[in-house]
């Protein structure tokens, strides 16, 4: 951050430092009285209850275990006699973990690239009005119909099995019931759904990339190639620094696409944290255990955030 | 909209370059949208067929006769009209509260200097990574406690304050710079002054996105209003969508031509609010 | 920005005339239950109650099945205070009188003098204990349905209610042909190897599963033989069982006995219009015919309910004789066994009036599909889990069932 303190006598100066922290808690004050009250004390709540037993009943039958949770997710006793290959392999918590990285991924970069290219795209071209409500679509469009629509687009002689085989592929079987295929079908689907979305969002950051920066670079005999690496990209950087983290963070939260298209089958293959999240909770009730697998997921998500935020802030203060 | 001046240099060394550079675009763009569109089609290939045609296999673009009557009939079969006036309501005060608050808070986040700002903006971020079904049961004990459980009001106060817009926000207000603000202030200008004066000004782009995000994903919302809302009257589209899929049988071709109907509201929204992607030239009033 | 902001005002202003009135009234019932305005069951019993009890109103929570587990342990955990809960799985009960929150009803069954013979033991899965939780109000047992128009066409003879699954897949393979399928199986793990509890001996908790293994065999000889349709593609149609009989062209459908009442719906509104019946599913070598397996439907009452004596009073008579009339009166069968019963069920209007298929409303035994059992709801993910990989051929069936085996056996150690 560049803002520079007012220079003056030290006394002067943290008296002003109070009373602009004052004037921005009042800034914080609407939105984060909401914020806490309905969001952060349940999420600290559950992050308690990593360490808790509890069914699910009375508050009062809330049972202190520790880490016994986390003992029991990353199935401890087994892993340490069989080692990793077998947690990845066989303990559910190994599993998720393995489908979530992997489909954040790929996600992620593919998502961020073809979003980002169609907001240069779509910028400043004839038409451009109609391509983007076409591609912001998918997004307003409802779960349930959206996932069902494609399902059927993805059986074994549908739409894009036929344009496939068309291209030479030998694979005829529908995506979402083969084990490897089915993970790419939420992939799909994911990054067809989103990329308008993170589209919109670089479209109205790159409203505020100043035409006066760009001209100069023009002036200077920058080719387009080279006025987008070197004025438009460093302008996005606050752009990009959200959309990869919330793109990250939805990724590994991937929930409803997942339950609707192929409920984490077949077998495991397409099983995530958030599924087996669901799971504990809901069809075993084990809330302690879920609320431990959510800290994991939490733990990971932060510890990108954080490193993130640095990188980000390193660059701004450049 | 005058011509960027790359492209006018562009035009003067090769013209033939651009026109086929262009052409390409354009054809990239036309398969990519078709692409985008296939799904949406037979989606209301499908709003117009019988329930067992929908499945009928191999898949059938065209229905046999058209069933128009669907449309007319989601009406009858299930109070629609409730339900899109109680989704009405909660996505229009939602997003109201959501783009007020967290462009308030997220000036404080981007433009202020304060203790624990870095800690309580991580805070918000964090809360972002815990997935609801894992925070779900107390937020849903605590709402029960304080009366809010089955009332439209719950689902306001759960997804008005949501961190993602103060997220969002702060990072647009990153990109408007610090010297304008300064500049303010030496002017005399509040704090809130700056908000309203430049910031808001600045920031239509960002804000027509954040009621885009917000009025759809709130629209969207399945899980928030299947918990919450109980009574018939209460509920929403995408949980009243939900009760033509039964136990015992499923009207598919019902579910169809409902998400056609609710695909229109959030269209309309974003159609209106998409020329401010055109309009927002943020930097017109920006001079060194 | 400021006419938008101007045209969202407007907009609350004319919502908020949207208004929250509860009604208030002493002498309601609330019922938490699922598909309540479609389901014909539901509809009779709530007419037949409120005639029989004037005063008493019987309001229904409808819940949207699919979510029913997740949404009703939400509202109970939260402290809701609806007075009835119906319990759509065997282990929802257990779940539920684990987490405190189904009234014991044993003091009310002595209380009132209730008399639960009529269950025919069945209850005893709604008890923890010896205490009892819930009352059981429709017990479906799976019955073989066949398209009557089909085996005309083809001039083969009606599955009968003694018939092994040998003989049936023969059957079904005569029956494919021209666009027809000989048979066809909804893709959960019930309609393709719960038959194995049929015998009284296998549950699918017993930590075995060898005996799934002939059933896997079954479907794939009958998948390969273009007989049935293909699990992959059912599964990514998301193809509801009910759609694809009602086309016309699958000759048999073993399916449980609520899908009756679906079918003379169906009949009615003109959905489909070809003649059906019902006969005993097939069994095995060397089990009784007419065994088959099945699962309950019951009601417990809330303990935080503010009516309980009110409850109790709905849910005995839905588990007893004239809340089975109401039941079977539209085609759904009921727990409660009497002459009467049977007699309700036979003489549904839409009902197959053939012998056949009235023979297959008596079965010689139901097994329960899932058993009330120890880490069960582990225990059926698993074995859900390997089953979606068996039947999309990801896996054999010989591999799965021995994941099945590993994996369980794991469960326990």
């Amino acid at each position: 951050m560049t803002a520079k303190s007012p220079s003056g006598p030290r006394l002067k100066a943290s008296r002003l430092e109070r009373k602009n922290t004052l004037i921005a808690y009042s800034f914080l004050a609407p939105n984060f009285l909401g914020f806490a009250i309905f969001t952060l004390l349940p999420v600290l709540f559950a992050i308690a209850l990593s360490l808790f037993e509890w069914n699910g009943g009375d508050i009062s039958r809330l049972k202190f275990v520790g880490l016994q949770n986390y003992a029991v997710i990353f199935n401890t006793k087994k892993v340490a006699q069989n080692g990793l290959e077998y947690f990845f392999n066989r303990v559910d918590l190994g599993i998720a973990l393995k489908n979530t990285v992997f489909y954040t991924a790929v996600t992620v970069p593919l998502t961020i690239l073809s979003a980002l290219a169609l907001a240069m795209l779509l910028n400043k071209i004839k038409g451009a009005v109609a391509f983007r409500t076409i591609f912001f679509f998918p997004y307003v469009a409802s779960m349930v119909a959206i996932c069902v629509c494609w399902s059927f687009m993805l059986m074994k002689d549908g739409p894009i099995n036929q344009f496939l085989m068309a291209l030479g592929s030998t694979f005829n079987k529908s995506w979402t019931a083969d084990s490897g295929m089915a993970i790419w079908s939420i992939i799909l689907v994911s990054v067809w759904r989103n990329m308008g979305y993170y589209m919109v969002i670089y479209l109205a950051a790159l409203q505020g990339v100043p035409r006066e920066l760009l001209e100069a670079a023009t002036v200077d005999g920058a080719g387009k190639w080279k006025q987008f690496l070197h004025v438009t990209l460093p302008q996005l950087r606050p752009t990009t620094f959200f959309v990869s983290i919330m793109m990250i963070i939805s990724c590994f939260k991937i929930y409803d696409v997942v339950a609707i298209m192929t409920d984490g089958g077949p077998g495991r293959s397409t099983k995530m944290l958030v599924t087996y999240i669901y799971e504990e909770a809901f069809t075993k009730v084990r809330y302690g255990q879920a609320s431990a697998i959510s800290m994991i997921l939490l733990v990971i998500v932060l510890v990108i955030t954080v490193i993130q935020f640095r990188s980000e802030k390193k660059f701004s203060n450049d | 909209m005058d011509q960027p001046l790359t492209q006018r240099a562009i035009h003067r060394d090769h013209p033939a370059l651009l026109i086929a550079a262009r052409v390409i675009i354009y054809l990239l763009l036309i398969a990519l949208a078709l692409f985008t569109l296939i799904p949406f089609v037979w989606m209301i290939s499908s709003s117009l067929k019988l329930d067992r045609e929908v499945f009928s296999y191999p898949m059938k673009w065209i229905p046999e006769t058209f069933r128009w009557e669907n449309y007319s009939l989601i009406w009858q079969k299930v109070p629609l009209l409730t339900y899109f006036k109680n989704t009405a309501f909660i996505a229009i005060v939602v997003t109201l509260l959501q783009t007020l608050t967290s462009s308030f808070a997220a000036y404080a986040f981007a433009k202020l200097q304060f203790r624990g700002r870095d800690v309580l903006f991580l805070c918000y971020i964090a809360t972002i990574a815990v997935p609801w079904q894992a925070y779900m049961l107390p937020q849903f004990i605590m709402m029960r406690s304080i009366g809010l459980y089955d009332t439209l009001w719950a689902m306001v106060v759960l997804q008005a304050f949501s961190a993602f817009g103060v997220f969002l926000m702060r990072q647009f207000y990153q990109s408007i710079p610090t010297e304008l603000c300064e500049a303010a202030r030496l002017d005399g200008l509040s704090e809130y002054g700056i908000w309203a004066r430049i910031m808001l000004p600045l920031s239509t782009a960002a804000i027509a996105t954040l009621v885009i995000f917000t009025f759809v994903g709130t629209w969207n919302d399945y899980m928030g209003p299947m918990i919450y809302l109980t009574r018939d009257q209460n509920k929403t589209i995408q949980v009243g969508l939900r009760r033509f899929i039964q136990e015992n049988s499923s009207d598919y071709h019902l579910i169809m031509a409902a998400s056609v109907v609710s695909l229109i509201p959030v269209s309309v929204v974003f159609l209106a609010l998409q020329r401010y992607f055109i309009e927002g030239i943020a930097t017109s009033g920006l001079k060194g | 920005m400021k006419k938008l902001l101007a045209l969202l005002l407007s907009g609350i202003l004319l919502l908020s005339c949207v208004g929250f009135a509860a009604a208030e009234d002493n002498k309601t019932l609330t019922v938490v239950t699922w598909d309540a305005t479609t389901t014909p069951y539901l509809i009779a019993q709530k007419e037949a109650y409120e005639a029989s009890h004037p005063g008493v109103t019987i309001e229904y929570v409808d819940v949207a099945s699919q979510d029913y587990a997740i949404k009703t342990t939400t509202m109970l955990s939260g402290g809701d205070k609806s007075d009835v809960f119906m319990v759509k799985e065997l282990d929802d009960i257990i779940k539920w009188q684990a987490q405190g929150f189904a009234e014991p009803l044993n003091a009310y069954v002595e209380k009132t003098g209730y008399d639960l013979s009529g269950f025919v033991g069945t209850e005893k899965n709604y008890c923890v204990e010896d205490e009892l939780y819930a009352v059981p109000f429709r017990s479906d047992f799976w019955v073989l349905y066949y398209n009557k128009d089909l085996f005309d066409a083809a001039g083969v003879a009606y599955p009968t209610n003694d018939m092994t699954w040998d003989e049936y897949a023969d059957l079904a393979i005569k029956l494919t042909g021209d666009g027809n399928y000989g048979t066809h199986y909804h893709t959960w793990l019930s309609a393709v190897v719960n038959w194995t509890v049929a015998d009284g001996v296998n549950t699918l908790a017993d930590r075995n599963y060898d005996d799934l293994l002939y059933f896997y065999q079954l479907y794939q000889k009958l998948e390969d033989a273009g007989a049935c349709m293909a699990y992959s593609e059912l599964k990514a149609a998301g193809l509801h069982y009910s759609a694809a009989f009602a086309n016309g062209n699958i000759a048999m459908l073993p399916m449980g006995y609520w899908y009756v009442s679906t079918l003379i719906n169906y009949n009615k509104e003109g959905t489909c219009n070809f003649n059906w019946g019902i006969a005993a599913v097939p069994h095995a070598e060397g089990v009784k015919a007419g065994s088959s397996f099945g699962n309950l439907t019951g009601a417990m009452i809330n303990a935080k309910s503010e009516n309980k004596d009110l409850a109790w009073d709905y849910i005995s008579w839905l588990g007893g004789e004239e809340g089975a009339a109401a039941t079977a009166s539209v085609g759904a069968r009921p727990a409660y066994v009497s002459e009467k019963v049977a007699a309700a069920m036979s003489s549904v209007e839409g009902f197959p009036t053939d012998e056949t298929s009235k023979g297959a409303l008596i079965p010689a035994f139901v097994g329960m599909e899932w058993p009330v059992a120890e880490k069960v709801a582990d225990i059926k993910t698993i074995v859900n889990e390997e089953h979606s990989m068996i039947m999309a051929r990801e896996i054999s069936p010989e591999e799965g069932i021995q994941e099945m085996n590993e994996r369980v056996a794991e469960l326990f150690e």
